[in-house]
């Protein structure tokens, strides 16, 4: 067997000396000791495929990204173009679902938040866990086919830990972005890199942790940095080649359009990233993609004005990326509130006729429907228990913020939702068609924001303020999961856990919803009323997202296990629950 | 701007140390200097002094202001009390118990060079020495060590979940 001695030691290295050893002595040997170590062959760090895996089916079609999932593929982050997450596969239901048992499990091997979404295709799973290495497992028995760690430099600038949420599948490809912004892809049988190519300077505060789209021939990714002013983007690249074709940037230049929504030269650290996966809406042939905080998150004064394209949906042309509309949902946001949150492509009906919309349950804790074709904003209701921080959405879908909830030199005011949401784009929610029901999990936790000095300098943190965890740390943080009704913007159930709920959810044809929670549990729960169906101890804090497949008529429950003390409890998330990633699969017999 | 560097991290802050500063939210402080040898009176720890100048309730409260925008959010908590859970990669810095080491001179070196491996980017180079040995300044007043600090902390299991 390899001895290991690649980077992810040196990390745990790194890390136990940040936890008590004093730090002149770890990054030096002990004298004499090195010398007469025995010199150890390079630690691998790709496994290939022996045999071409997942040869039985054939390349991954344009037709098939566009039917999304079915029963026995699970292929995008959302489930399919629209984001809905919702499986067609029936064998789950309140009267099965306590049969569930583990089918099998895998390690990750590596700390850090679990965040991804794994792809099922040909019987193959690909999944992604922090630091990114990509895993190809068999789907049925969890066996390991082949993997690649991707070497990471050691300097990497992360906000809010080394999250990864997953690949996009298309062709023979998968397709995964890196922590050092790197956007990088192999072939699906054998793990072969097949390109790799940089989206942006990682020095300069830039990191990929989201899923990327494929749609036809262009593989398209957001990136990481509204924490360090870096500027935010889309891009495309040729699938085959890698190459880049365009790039949409979200904040304006001098002298275009929008720019006058940043004061002086505040455009220039201006943030607005781009972290989280977009959507696609074949009948007008759009891409939607959402963008985050201006930066520096918590001291707007500098920055007076709206700060587009920040906290917006942006509707682009997908084969140039022209933008086609915008809509701002927290203008001049002085709260982190990015507008990153999954958006939900649905048609509907409202006031008794037909609507195609876009519903987003937004981290400022208004769930918004828009209309998708056009960009008008059409109702904001409010889906979190908690909201202090506007008084309301006018007609034209801004907030009517209430001057005591700025962040202030020495903050008294309790402010909800919290900086993390609300809902948060680090992870998804369903929405199925049978119920009309967007099911929404998030965070109630209310904190005083605090304001500070920001330096702009790049690569180093550009926040200029913090939320004091208030709640949190008096115990009062807790989690929902909201059942909420498109049709009327009311929610129909909540789901109560007592800690945020900070994991993505799957909803399927059976009427069951998956999901997990910071007590470490699997749960299911009926998608009628909310209740509590089946739960099932995993462990580690939930914070991935969880998809649902069928083999052989079986149905499979994945469920990603392993939080990140670093950001989760920053939520109020327990503090005890040790770290790691486990993949937990259950099925029926 | 310029400083000696330790090796650590040196490619990330020759990178934020080339890098154009594009605007601040606060006017830069004087250009760095050598940190001052001589110790001020009422140092608590001997030979490795916050500059005098630096300790006045403006300069403080600017190491407060400087903390806040810049280390508390996302990964050190602000100060007391502490909250339940702070990051594990990110210590809480109000304890007076500090890993890296809690003589001024040493919390200076740590802020000014990072810790490679994890979410601590060198700051040297970046922030003006004089706002380094501020926050420094702040992280003690706001700690109020007590001769004796306590070694290692226990924490409780939460009476939840």
């Amino acid at each position: 067997m390899v001895y290991f001695r690649g980077r992810v030691l040196g990390l745990a290295a790194v890390m136990a000396l940040a936890l008590g050893a004093p730090p002149s002595r770890a990054a030096e040997p002990a004298p004499g000791v090195a010398d007469a170590e025995v010199k150890l062959p390079a630690s691998p760090t790709a496994w290939y495929a022996a045999k071409p895996v997942g040869a039985a089916v054939g390349p991954v079609t344009a037709a098939q990204l566009a039917k999304g999932a079915d029963k026995t593929h699970w292929l995008t982050y959302g489930g399919d173009y629209r984001n809905l997450r919702h499986s067609p596969v029936a064998g789950l239901t309140p009267a099965t679902v306590k049969r569930l048992h583990v089918a099998w499990s895998a390690p990750t091997g590596t700390t850090g938040q679990f965040e991804g979404s794994p792809v099922v295709y040909g019987g193959v799973m690909y999944v992604t866990t922090s630091y990114n290495r990509l895993l190809a497992l068999d789907a049925r028995t969890g066996e390991i086919l082949w993997r690649y760690d991707v070497k990471l430099p050691d300097d990497l600038r992360l906000c809010c830990g080394p999250a990864n949420r997953g690949v996009a599948i298309g062709g023979d490809l998968v397709v995964m972005a890196t922590l050092d912004a790197r956007l990088m892809a192999f072939d699906r049988k054998t793990g072969k890199l097949a390109w790799n190519v940089a989206l942006a300077d990682y020095k300069e505060g830039y990191s990929g942790t989201a899923a990327p789209l494929i749609v036809g021939k262009l593989v398209y990714t957001g990136i990481a940095g509204g924490e360090f002013g870096a500027l935010g983007f889309i891009d495309a690249y040729d699938l085959e080649t890698g190459k880049r074709v365009w790039r949409q940037k979200t904040v304006p230049g001098a002298g275009e359009p929008g720019v006058e929504t940043w004061a002086g030269e505040s455009w220039k650290s201006g943030g607005s990233p781009t972290w989280t996966t977009g959507a696609y809406d074949r009948e007008t042939n759009t891409l939607f993609w959402t963008v985050g905080n201006p930066s520096p998150d918590w001291n707007g004064d500098k920055r007076a004005g709206d700060n587009l394209y920040s906290d917006s949906v942006l509707a682009l042309d997908p084969l140039t990326g022209k933008l086609k509309w915008h809509f701002q949902f927290t203008p001049h946001d002085v709260w982190d509130y990015d507008g990153n949150t999954q958006l939900f492509l649905v048609d509907t009906v409202l006031d008794g006729k037909p609507a195609k919309v876009i519903a987003q349950p937004d981290r400022n804790g208004y769930f918004y429907l828009l209309d998708r074709v056009t960009g008008r904003f059409l109702r904001a209701t409010q889906y979190v228990e908690q909201l202090t921080w506007a008084k309301g959405i006018d007609a034209k879908g801004r907030p009517i913020v209430d001057p005591a909830a700025m962040p202030q030199d020495n903050p008294s005011a309790r402010v909800c939702p919290s900086n993390l949401g609300g809902m948060n784009g680090s992870w998804t929610g369903a929405y199925d068609p049978a119920t009309g029901l967007v099911y929404a999990p998030s965070i109630e936790a209310c904190q005083q924001y605090a304001k500070g000095i920001a330096v702009y300098v790049k690569g180093i943190p550009f926040m200029g303020g913090a939320p004091n965890t208030v709640d949190a740390n008096a115990g009062k943080a807790y989690g929902l999961v909201s059942a909420i009704d498109v049709r009327t913007g009311k929610v129909k159930w909540r789901y109560r856990d007592p800690r945020p709920m900070m994991a993505g959810v799957v909803s399927t044809a059976g009427g069951v919803l998956f999901t997990s929670n910071q007590e470490g549990q699997a749960l299911a729960l009926d998608q009628a009323t909310g209740k509590r169906l089946w739960s099932f101890r995993m462990g580690g804090g939930g914070r991935g997202q969880p998809i649902v497949y069928e083999l052989d008529g079986k149905p499979y429950v994945a469920i990603p296990s392993g939080g990140w003390a670093g950001l989760d409890s920053f939520a109020g998330a327990a503090s005890n629950l040790p770290e790691g990633g486990q993949l937990f699969v259950f099925s029926l017999d | 701007m310029r400083r000696t560097l330790s090796l650590l991290g040196v490619a990330g802050l020759i990178a934020a140390a080339t890098a154009v500063a594009v605007s601040r939210a606060e006017p830069p402080a004087a250009p760095a200097a050598a940190p001052p040898a001589v110790s001020p009176p009422g140092s608590t720890e001997s030979g490795d002094p916050v500059p005098r100048l630096l300790q006045s309730p403006d300069d403080v409260a600017r190491g407060k202001a400087l903390f806040t925008g810049t280390c508390a959010a996302y990964c050190h908590r602000p100060s007391q009390p502490e909250p339940a859970g702070a990051a594990a990669d990110a210590p809480f810095l109000f304890g007076c118990d500090w890993r890296r080491g809690g003589s001024n001179a040493q919390l200076f070196s740590t802020i000014s060079h990072g810790v490679p491996g994890t979410r601590m980017v060198p700051f040297g180079g970046a922030i003006p020495d004089e706002d380094i040995w501020r926050i420094v300044a702040y992280l003690k007043a706001a700690s109020q060590c007590k001769p004796q600090a306590s070694a290692g902390k226990v924490a409780a299991l939460p009476a939840r979940g």
